[in-house]
């Protein structure tokens, strides 16, 4: 019996959609909007997220050493730096390490060669590069190493012009989900809106019958289920389109948002590739914010226009 | 068996719809239920279906306290009471058969069950021939006969019947008035509010008279009198 009343449920919602065809085609159309905008939200978030590790991961807080502190001095002051809780990591470069890696970047100019065979001394100095686990924290370790308890030994610390980038991408982000969030927000309730709208023209069209269901006995869930499955399945419609917009137009963008961000990394981030692999979360996303939006609108319209 | 006890109903504050209006309905009575517009008639058989409550007083069918009927329980207490109006209230674009089945499926009846029982309804109130026809090529009397056969699709205990024939001429107005015998016959309760005075007269069944909300007479055998 139950099966018999949930598949006359689904016919009575079907027959709900056809007879309000271009309002069924008008509430997914603006449905379809509201989930792209929430879409380029997701993928906004994700993909600043991305650009800003990549950017955190090249930038760290360097100390250069004076020419002739020692070795094991360097190496304490690096120790020390590690039992941080702030520090994810402190690489130590002697001055023969640098030395051997600028030789090695110049094998191919004779005239470097020369000039760095007619010193004695290393010319370059000793440095350790600190990675903190966040960017904010680099001003504090910077703090530490200018204490008076280093600075007869540190020939500089070098940090601030990468922080000033990092916050410039951190605000930059931020208003760009700002922004998304406020027009998610209005096509949000426009969708509402119109899917208000056309359950209260649905449930108008079939007022006779709803009136005569209730004289016969029908179960409210027998009456108010075909205008939320309606709604459901208008929604649902609306996940496809976007769906079907929303990967060719990340398969066309993604590779010139790769060469942007991300121009000198060996394996750069692909925002098509992620939503390939991510398909089930990114649908999900969507069927749920979608199915979300039609029962809000659709119980809404019920309460307003279906009262027992 | 209904039983009204001091049921009252006020749609405003100043008047009164009923007033204290006691009844004993026994199962299988036929009660014509009388009075002019206004009267009360049709709160009387609203509150029977719980489409009204009662401001005052206790309504009871069969030992089930309808007064204070949760929301839930109205579609239960309407499968087992059929109601049928002046303007028939079917659906133009179903057929007659449709438009039984229609109150069948809702209850959630299998369709071989609606195939079984709608020819037999169609043949208690005489259109099986025109069980494939749409309303609009009915006569009055016929749509009515629809709508009883509507009614009667779960078999309800008790049949409401207001106004049934004051859309349509003396002739197929008797026509309703013997298929509703005929229902009363069959074990069913029936409650007719009408101000036709020519059928009353000629049931000879019991009379309850209504004025101003107030049962004013009642009298088994009774006759139109106002």
């Amino acid at each position: 019996m139950v099966g018999i009343s949930l598949a006359r449920i689904f016919k009575a919602a079907l027959q709900n959609f056809w007879r309000n065809i271009w309002l069924s085609v008008a509430t997914a159309a603006i449905m379809v909007i509201t989930l792209l905008m929430i879409s380029f939200l997701y993928f906004a978030n994700i993909f600043g997220g991305q650009v800003l590790h990549s950017i955190q991961e090249k930038v760290d807080l360097s100390v250069t050493f004076k020419e002739d502190v020692q070795e094991q001095y360097i190496q304490a002051v690096a120790n020390e730096l590690e039992t941080r809780q702030d520090v994810e990591k402190v690489t130590v470069i002697t001055s023969d390490q640098a030395l051997e890696s600028f030789k090695s970047r110049h094998t191919d100019d004779p005239l470097i060669e020369e000039s760095l065979g007619e010193l004695e001394n290393n010319p370059l100095p000793a440095s350790i590069f600190i990675l903190a686990t966040e960017p904010r924290f680099y001003e504090n370790i910077a703090k530490q190493l200018e204490s008076d308890k280093y600075t007869p030994f540190i020939d500089s610390v070098n940090y601030e012009g990468s922080s000033t980038v990092i916050d410039r991408l951190i605000a930059l982000i931020a208003s760009v989900k700002n922004v998304g969030t406020v027009i998610t927000i209005v096509f949000a309730l426009l969708a509402v809106l119109i899917m208000f709208n056309t359950v209260r023209l649905a449930i108008y069209s079939f007022r006779e019958e709803i009136d005569i269901m209730r004289l016969v006995g029908a179960s409210r869930w027998f009456i108010q289920g075909p205008f939320i499955i309606e709604s459901v399945i208008v929604s649902l419609f609306a996940v496809i389109i976007s769906t079907a917009i929303l990967y060719p137009v990340l398969n066309t963008i993604a590779p010139h948002l790769q060469r942007f961000f991300f121009d000198a990394q060996s394996s750069p981030f692909n925002i098509y590739d992620y939503a390939v692999t991510h398909w089930a979360r990114v649908i999900g996303l969507q069927v749920g914010a979608a199915v979300g939006l039609a029962i809000i609108s659709s119980m809404i319209a019920i309460r307003r226009y279906l009262r027992d | 068996m209904i039983t009204f006890t001091k049921v009252s109903k006020s749609y405003t504050p100043n008047s009164a719809a009923l007033d204290d209006v006691t009844l004993n309905i026994p199962t299988g009575d036929f009660v014509s239920v009388v009075g002019q517009s206004g009267a009360g008639k049709s709160t009387l058989l609203k509150i029977l279906s719980a489409e009204e409550r009662p401001t005052a007083g206790n309504v009871v069918i069969d030992g089930w306290d309808i007064t204070r009927i949760k929301k839930w329980q109205v579609p239960h207490l309407r499968r087992q009471i059929g109601v049928v109006f002046q303007d028939f209230k079917l659906l133009p674009k179903r057929t007659v058969f449709e438009n039984v089945a229609f109150a069948m499926e809702v209850g959630g009846a299998i369709p071989k069950e609606i195939k079984n029982t709608v020819p037999h309804i169609l043949k208690l109130v005489n259109l099986v021939n025109k069980a494939d026809e749409y309303p609009t090529k009915l006569s009055g009397g016929e749509k009515q006969r629809v709508a009883i056969a509507r009614a009667l699709a779960y078999k309800p205990q008790i049949l409401l019947a207001d106004e049934p024939t004051g859309n349509l001429d003396a002739l197929h107005s008797w026509d309703i008035v013997q298929l509703l015998i005929k229902i009363n016959k069959l074990g069913t309760t029936v409650l007719l509010a009408t101000h036709n005075d020519d059928i009353v007269n000629a049931l000879k069944k019991r009379v309850v008279t209504l004025n101003g909300g107030k049962v004013v007479s009642d009298q088994q055998g009774g006759t139109y009198k106002l």
